[in-house]
């Protein structure tokens, strides 16, 4: 089980009603925890997976940071996900 | 009624030394070769404001100035606010809201105001009928008492205001020029040229009509324009957040990314917890009361007018919080009260001051006086420190920086001049770039930001080649990108912290920008693909217009504005030494985060690329004479050479 730090910026915010939280989950990549976001705040994977391609959507950026570094805009989907990661959706 | 033919600009011309009104037609070519708004304006301080011109005596004008664009769905209103800066330099910059297609509605693109009133006045215009009148009332008012006033003299709702507060008034350093209650402008030098011309406001109100050219072309040309800004399909993640929350998101994302100017910059990060607490999220929930679009324009409204309900400040409103108060009146003097910081902000707006100079002024003097170069005997006993808790004596600052009394009368010079009265090397602490405070956006991790900031004509303004965060590379192909003449290793060049390609990056976000900017439409809407195809902003001008151009010659307009503020600034005598960043960002490492120095060697890299690039001598940063004629500028080098600027090739 991985805790992560998640933050819901702008757009994001009114889907979650909250600004963070500490998210504990034993997804691996981005993308299943986008799915296991869904299944807790309708509207996440619409959001950030493009339907057609199953890509991440170009109106939206998710930052990764893992513990200890600096963020960094993630440009695939399936980039695993690390315990204490901390996550921006925007 | 009387339609705009929008290929041909008209030019009020205004003497408030003698009284004398005029109307002249600019040349018919100049809509083909300048576009308008600050093309036009540009070209006509080259020519009419000359070398050496005290920026407040009566030969410098004020130009305003719209452009073909302006009434039509993609103008926002936008206007050029264009003057001879007191700093020395071009002094340009847009401001949106609704005056710029009432002023075409009157029949005019531009307002020239030469001489100086011996008292207050203000400029009324309504269609033919234009009259210089006293402003007595109005004169000592703030923005909005000003606001108020000229809307009990002229009820007609349509009629359209730009005025200044007390700060333009005392001629108060970076003072702005306000369009409507909170629509702002002018900080590089239109502010403080109207006060000292004496000219309170301009009011316009016009009954002509403004259509395109060809209407059916017009409206596919928008169609297409329209659908990259679509706010659910758009290919930029800019696009949502900007149309609904506005740029203060920022203020959350960018300590963890080592972007946020904190304590004066000696810190590039923040406490989350005062991010949080002066957030969009925290703004829009409980502060917003009725959001605000410019004419027209086709997003929701990223302009926020606000109420404070609760607490002892309850009833105050403001309008305008934008990405630059989080960090000027935030992160930079370490204020994590939102409550502080709006109504700072609002303070701003009715003094007419400008949020980056009150905002970097005092960090810088903060520094100072936590350095001990102030001491309480320089600030009428105030202790003046970082996340300091006396709200009151803040505020009461800003009163003072407005009637320049005590401590304020430094502060009021801004920050630059300040330091050179004071001494003590604290020219160190500052954060200027041609004695004009920065706005919000990091240098050190985004070194095109550096080198943008460092050669902007006007000092720091990043709409001259706004976004400062390329679009993704994905949204074009190469191919395409060849096809459009734009030879970019995109990989290379959207590397934040590489200094290689930024020189041309930033050349081309240049010209690109200053096209857009001279139709005139918002460099907001620089979104997706639009800032790097301007194939959209070429049909619709030329549906608009009538007029044809090759698409590279329409492109070239931009390059041609670019280098006429280079021309007026190099013949005022800035060169290749006033390209620089301000000391911190060229002596010092970011802490904690990695990102170098931009040192004189990374600097000069740049530099050359980008003078390079530009066709200018990299020396001097003197257009040569291949570009000017290039360019169908030749006129130009005689005059420069009669003033001892050598034009190389």
């Amino acid at each position: 089980m991985k805790k992560l730090e998640l933050r819901y910026v702008a757009a994001v915010y009114p889907i979650t009603s909250k600004l963070n939280e500490q998210f504990e989950t034993d997804a691996g990549t981005l993308r299943e925890l986008i799915r296991e976001l869904d299944d807790v705040y309708g509207g996440f994977t619409e959001m950030f997976l493009d339907s057609r391609t199953g890509k991440l959507t170009l109106n939206t950026m998710i930052y990764y940071g893992a513990k200890g570094s600096v963020p960094k805009g993630v440009l695939d989907a399936d980039q695993p996900i690390a315990d204490q990661a901390t996550i921006t959706f925007w | 009624m009387n339609v705009r033919d929008n290929a041909q600009q008209r030019m009020l011309r205004v003497d408030l030394s003698t009284g004398a009104i005029g109307v002249e037609d600019l040349p018919r070519e100049w809509t083909g070769k300048y576009l308008g708004a600050r093309g036009v304006t540009g070209r006509l301080l080259y020519d009419e404001v000359h070398r050496g011109t005290d920026p407040y005596g009566p030969e410098n004008v004020l130009y305003i100035g719209t452009g073909p664009m302006d009434g039509l769905p993609v103008g926002m209103g936008r206007l050029s606010i264009a003057t001879k800066s007191p700093r020395g330099c071009i002094g340009e910059g847009s401001v949106g809201g609704f005056l710029g297609p009432e002023l075409r509605r009157a029949g005019y693109e531009y307002i020239a105001v030469r001489g100086c009133s011996d008292k207050p006045v203000y400029l009324f215009i309504e269609d033919d009928r234009v009259e210089i009148r006293d402003a007595g009332h109005l004169w000592g008012k703030t923005t909005y008492q000003t606001d108020d006033l000229l809307r009990e003299q002229l009820p007609d709702p349509d009629t359209q205001f730009l005025y200044i507060g007390p700060a333009g008034e005392n001629l108060v350093h970076s003072a702005m020029v306000f369009s409507g209650r909170d629509s702002t402008g002018g900080r590089a030098g239109g502010g403080e040229v109207m006060g000292a011309k004496k000219l309170k406001a301009i009011t316009v109100r016009g009954h002509g009509g403004i259509k395109p050219h060809d209407y059916d072309a017009f409206i596919d040309a928008y169609k297409g324009f329209r659908r990259l800004l679509n706010l659910r399909t758009s290919r930029d993640m800019w696009t949502p957040v900007w149309s609904t929350y506005g740029a203060p998101v920022l203020s959350r994302l960018f300590p963890d990314l080592g972007n946020l100017m904190t304590n004066n910059a000696q810190m590039m990060s923040w406490d989350s917890e005062k991010a949080a607490a002066i957030s969009s999220e925290h703004f829009m929930n409980d502060y917003v009361s009725r959001a605000q679009s410019c004419f027209n324009c086709p997003w929701p409204a990223c302009k926020k007018n606000f109420r404070i309900d609760k607490g002892e400040n309850a009833g105050f409103t403001g309008g305008n919080y934008w990405a630059g108060q989080p960090v000027a009146l935030g992160s930079a003097i370490d204020n994590g009260d939102l409550d502080l910081m709006l109504i700072l902000s609002g303070l701003c707006n009715q003094y007419g001051l400008d949020i980056f100079h009150v905002g970097f002024t005092l960090s810088w003097a903060m520094e100072c006086f936590e350095k001990g170069i102030l001491t309480t005997a320089d600030t009428d006993g105030l202790e003046l420190r970082f996340g300091m808790t006396d709200h009151q004596a803040l505020i009461d600052l800003l009163d003072k920086i407005v009637r320049k009394e005590g401590f304020g009368e430094l502060l009021a010079l801004g920050c630059w001049e300040a330091s050179k009265r004071i001494g003590k090397d604290s020219y160190k602490y500052c954060l200027t770039v041609k004695g004009q405070e920065l706005e919000a956006i990091a240098e050190r991790n985004l070194l095109m930001v550096g080198l943008g900031i460092a050669v902007s004509e006007v000092g720091p303004d990043h709409t001259r080649w706004y976004p400062p965060y390329p679009p993704n590379p994905s949204i074009i192909s190469k191919e395409e990108l060849h096809e459009l003449g734009i030879d970019l290793d995109l990989k290379l060049a959207f590397d934040t912290r590489n200094p290689k390609q930024k020189g041309e990056l930033l050349r081309w976000f240049t010209i690109s920008r200053a096209v857009v900017e001279a139709l005139p439409s918002c460099v907001f809407l620089v979104r997706d693909t639009l800032g790097l195809d301007l194939r959209p902003w070429w049909k619709l001008f030329e549906a608009a217009t009538g007029i044809e151009l090759d698409y590279q010659e329409f492109v070239k307009t931009g390059e041609r504005l670019m280098n006429m503020d280079r021309l007026f600034n190099v013949r005022e005598g800035f060169s290749r030494k006033d390209d620089h960043v301000p000391y911190r960002m060229a002596n010092e490492d970011v802490p904690h985060f990695g990102y170098k120095k931009i040192d004189q060697v990374t600097l000069d890299g740049m530099l050359d690329e980008y003078y390079t690039a530009n066709g200018w001598d990299p020396q001097s940063s003197v257009p040569t004479r291949p570009k000017l004629e290039e360019l169908g500028l030749t006129d130009t080098i005689a005059d420069l050479e009669a003033n001892g600027i050598e034009v190389k090739g």
